[in-house]
């Protein structure tokens, strides 16, 4: 523990830590829209200077360690540009809600009472329009924070967006321009999770009229393998239907990251097709919906009449990757001590 | 695109990171202008992301440019003497012929403005106006290493002080870096000799401020001058490496620079260690120094935070002495003469409406009227406004030709020396419109990172646009909260100097700014 001095009060910070971080430990809250716990400290929005006790200028919080004995201001004794800033922002901030997700700053202008006295003649970007049907992207709801970008690169590890260009001409873009399925984007949607004004959102043949804020969310594990990633099942309290999945950076698996079955493909649950309830095959060939009583036996049948009729080893087990490891654990010992086979494998594994 | 080149080409290619920028740079020369294919064969020659490869060619002016296109210079030396009409008439010359005209920022040819260049080749032809100069002595030019040793080059080298008695005689001679930050030179040079090896040394050879064209004459002028310069510095700081980074545009330069690091090659005064000249590829912002280092490391020429500053993290992550042309080419003399003995002088670039503009040594107390009249021949016409010392140094009406441009004087004036790029403005240009000029270049080589400057500086670009038309687009005190947002929030010198030629322009020339004052509040007029 070190101790610094944040407003005139005497309070402590861990060793090398950032002074966001500390100073909302402490209560203080220092507004930020390019910074992003999972990327490296980048310092691009300045919207969190702080005074900081010899240094010629106002630092970054996001980007700046605590040391020992650092004296911080954030309050009104000295100078505050995040107005200032918010209205720079809102200068270039065309479209503020292409897809109905939060928007960090329009809140921020909300608080702050900032508005934008022009539009800047060069503000409109080209429009860009993708034929993938998970993601959109309106680049005039784009403040150039970069964090989408730096995800994919810090994150992801892979080469789907850019930032394009300089000066005026500068943009975030899908690398070169070209549609996302084009790229060597995996449609992760981490992009968009990163995305502080919601330039990136979630295309769905369902939309909700519903703003994300007003949707009700619901903690659950996905379910699609063993990961166990902690996700936010968020759903229209109108319709009570699912309209997306989120995932919050404090939870522990997954750190808010999500592959693209987790975040988009939850379509399922709603589907006409969806199973809902065990079938078994009667005699007239048709399927009939049953107790799982009846179902389980059925299948407990079958497995001993081919084992009795061409032996154990005909019969092999296919699990699902959306298993647990404890509950492949399970199938395998089903394999090989009630049944007999060492035939037993993951689809997972093709 | 020339498959066949590049195939033959793309092995030959280096694949660390840092040689990113010459492997694009060859590219464009060897097969042509980037383009995607180009760009992705390159990523995956060198295993870098694609997207990564698409980032840095698209920060850059010119790799998207064939290299035979004509760059007409509009910055604001040339932009007053005709840069315009010189622009249209090119355009209109190559219409249908093909060949890419583009108006670009300031070429760093003031001297001859208005001025283009068709590929490599300036026009008009380069000529060099100056004087004796006690200290760096352009008047005669250096052909070849031979010139140069025959007037006592090289001895300094040769027998370098020790470490102590070179920061000793740095700091007697007060030099402070002449790049336009004016850091003091024995400062610098003490500090990163604390830090531990391996140290690196960069010469920053990437002018680019408008109307400085400085140190192009020391290089094309008297190259080994500023070699021996940086090996000076490279004996000090212990460092194998050394690097100069060079803008593309200075061609005759760049030939200059290449014969004499041969000719140093064959001397052996490169043994164990290398000097390498880094091009690079049009972006003003990759002068400032820590957006240099990202540049050489083959990203996109975005400053970094500071602290640390460069001669703690610099290049790779370590210990760097970044020293400007001229700056490292006094460097010798101070030596020779002590510290003390140095005559204190600079060199003045004088553009703009003067008779003989070109680059002058002189004191560093030296007043406008003195540079205009005694140096460059007079003016041409009457005086409406004076640069002191680069587009961001500020704007000065006729009532100050007699400050003298030191540091301490112009601060009075809300002023500075920056990097001593004086031009002077007929009357015939508005000083609106030099403001307006001056802002739509910050605007667009904003590298882009920081709010304060990539909005800032289109916002005030936009508000004086919106003035020639009688226009007021916010009011003049939140125009002074934006000033006061960059000068304070903006990451680099860009965001931060942007400011200064506003509020010259405000003090100077209050009735430009009159319909602003009658905004009371924010938003409409």
């Amino acid at each position: 523990m070190i101790r610094f001095t944040l407003d005139g009060q005497e309070v402590g910070a861990r060793e090398g830590e950032l002074l966001v971080h500390a100073a909302a430990r402490n209560g203080v809250f220092i507004p930020t829209l390019c910074h992003d716990d999972k990327l490296d400290p980048y310092g691009g929005c300045r919207m969190c200077v702080v005074g900081v006790e010899g240094s010629p200028r106002p630092l970054p919080a996001c980007a700046t360690r605590v040391t020992e004995g650092m004296v911080v201001s954030t309050n009104s004794s000295v100078p505050q540009f995040r107005r200032t800033l918010t209205e720079m922002l809102l200068a270039e901030h065309l479209n503020p809600d292409p897809g109905g997700r939060p928007n960090e700053l329009t809140d921020l202008a909300e608080e702050l009472d900032a508005e934008a006295p022009f539009i800047l003649p060069d503000a409109k970007r080209e429009p860009y329009d993708d034929r993938n049907t998970f993601m959109g992207y309106d680049p005039d709801a784009c403040i150039l924070c970069a964090r989408c970008v730096r995800y994919t690169q810090e994150v992801m590890q892979c080469s789907a967006l850019s930032l394009e260009g300089r000066g005026p001409e500068a943009r975030v873009v899908p690398t070169w321009g070209l549609s996302w399925l084009d790229t060597e984007c995996e449609l992760c949607g981490g992009c968009l999770s990163a995305c502080p004004t919601g330039a990136i959102y979630e295309k769905f043949e369902e939309a909700t009229e519903r703003p994300e804020q007003a949707l009700k969310k619901v903690k659950s594990t996905c379910t699609f393998c063993g990961v166990g990633c902690q996700i936010d099942i968020n759903v229209d309290p109108g319709t009570n239907r699912i309209v997306k999945v989120t995932s919050d950076p404090s939870y522990v698996s997954n750190e808010g990251n999500l592959c693209v079955k987790g975040r988009f493909a939850f379509n399922f649950v709603h589907h006409p097709d969806r199973l809902t309830q065990p079938l078994v095959r009667g005699d007239d060939g048709e399927l009939h919906p049953t107790s799982w009583e009846h179902a389980l036996q059925a299948a407990a049948d079958g497995l001993r009449r081919v084992k009795a009729e061409h032996g154990a080893q005909s019969i092999g087990f296919l699990a699902s990757a959306r298993l647990t490891m404890e509950e492949n654990f399970l199938i395998q010992k089903l394999a090989r001590t009630v049944v007999g086979t060492n035939s037993v494998h993951s689809c997972e594994a093709t | 695109m020339d498959v066949l080149k590049l195939t033959e080409l793309l092995p030959e290619l280096p694949t660390e990171r840092t040689r990113l920028l010459d492997n694009l740079g060859r590219i464009r020369r060897e097969v042509g202008p980037l383009t995607r294919e180009l760009s992705d064969a390159l990523a995956d020659h060198m295993n870098i992301r694609r997207g990564e490869v698409h980032e840095v060619i698209s920060f850059y002016s010119f790799l998207q440019v064939p290299v035979d296109a004509v760059r007409v210079c509009i910055g604001p030396v040339c932009d007053c003497l005709g840069a315009k009409e010189l622009l249209a008439r090119e355009q209109e010359h190559a219409n249908g012929r093909g060949r890419v005209v583009l108006g670009v920022e300031c070429l760093g040819h003031c001297d001859l403005a208005p001025v283009l260049m068709r590929g490599d080749r300036v026009e008009p032809e380069v000529i060099h106006e100056t004087n004796p100069g006690a200290s760096l002595g352009l008047e005669t030019a250096d052909r070849t290493l031979a010139d140069y040793e025959a007037r006592g080059g090289l001895s300094v080298l040769r027998d370098l002080p020790a470490k102590a008695k070179i920061v000793e005689e740095l700091k007697a001679s007060g030099l402070a870096g002449y790049g336009g930050a004016g850091f003091p030179t024995g400062v610098k040079w003490e500090a990163v000799a604390k830090e531990p090896a391996p140290r690196y040394v960069v010469v920053n050879a990437d002018e680019g401020e408008p109307g400085t064209i400085k140190d192009r004459y020391v290089m094309e002028l008297r190259p080994h001058l500023m070699l021996e310069g940086a090996l000076i510095a490279m004996d000090f700081a212990d460092a194998r490496e050394g690097f100069i980074y060079l803008r593309e545009e200075y061609a005759t330069a760049r030939e200059r620079l290449q014969e004499a690091l041969k000719e140093f090659h064959s001397a052996g005064l490169l043994d164990g260690r290398s000097l390498e000249l880094v091009v690079g590829a049009g972006a003003y912002i990759c002068g400032e120094e820590t957006a240099m280092l990202e540049s050489m490391e083959g990203r996109r020429g975005m400053p970094r935070l500071k602290p640390p500053f460069p001669s703690q993290v610099g290049y790779l992550g370590r210990p760097t002495l970044i020293n400007n042309v001229e700056t490292l080419a006094h460097i010798p003399a101070i030596l020779r003469t002590g510290g003390e003995a140095w005559p204190r002088v600079r060199l003045w670039s004088v553009t703009g409406a003067v008779r003989r503009p070109g680059c002058y040594e002189g004191p560093l107390d030296v007043t406008p009227r003195q540079l205009i009249d005694d140096y460059a021949g007079g003016a041409t016409g009457d005086i409406g406004a004076v640069v002191p010392g680069g587009a961001a140094s500020g704007i000065l009406p006729p009532a100050a030709l007699d400050v003298p441009l030191t540091r301490d004087d112009l601060r009075d004036w809300g002023a500075g020396p920056g990097s001593a790029g004086f031009q002077v403005f007929p009357t015939s240009y508005s000083p609106l419109r030099l403001l307006t000029e001056t802002m739509r270049f910050f605007a667009e080589e904003s590298c882009q990172k920081c709010t304060p400057c990539r909005i800032g500086n289109r916002g005030m670009h936009h508000v004086l646009e919106e003035l020639e038309h009688g226009r007021a687009a916010m009011s003049r005190a939140q125009m002074e909260e934006w000033l006061e947002a960059m000068v304070a929030t903006s990451i680099c010198g860009l965001g931060q100097g942007a400011p200064f030629p506003m509020r010259n322009a405000f003090r100077h020339w209050p009735e430009l700014f009159a319909p602003l004052e009658e905004v009371a509040t924010m938003g409409s007029p």
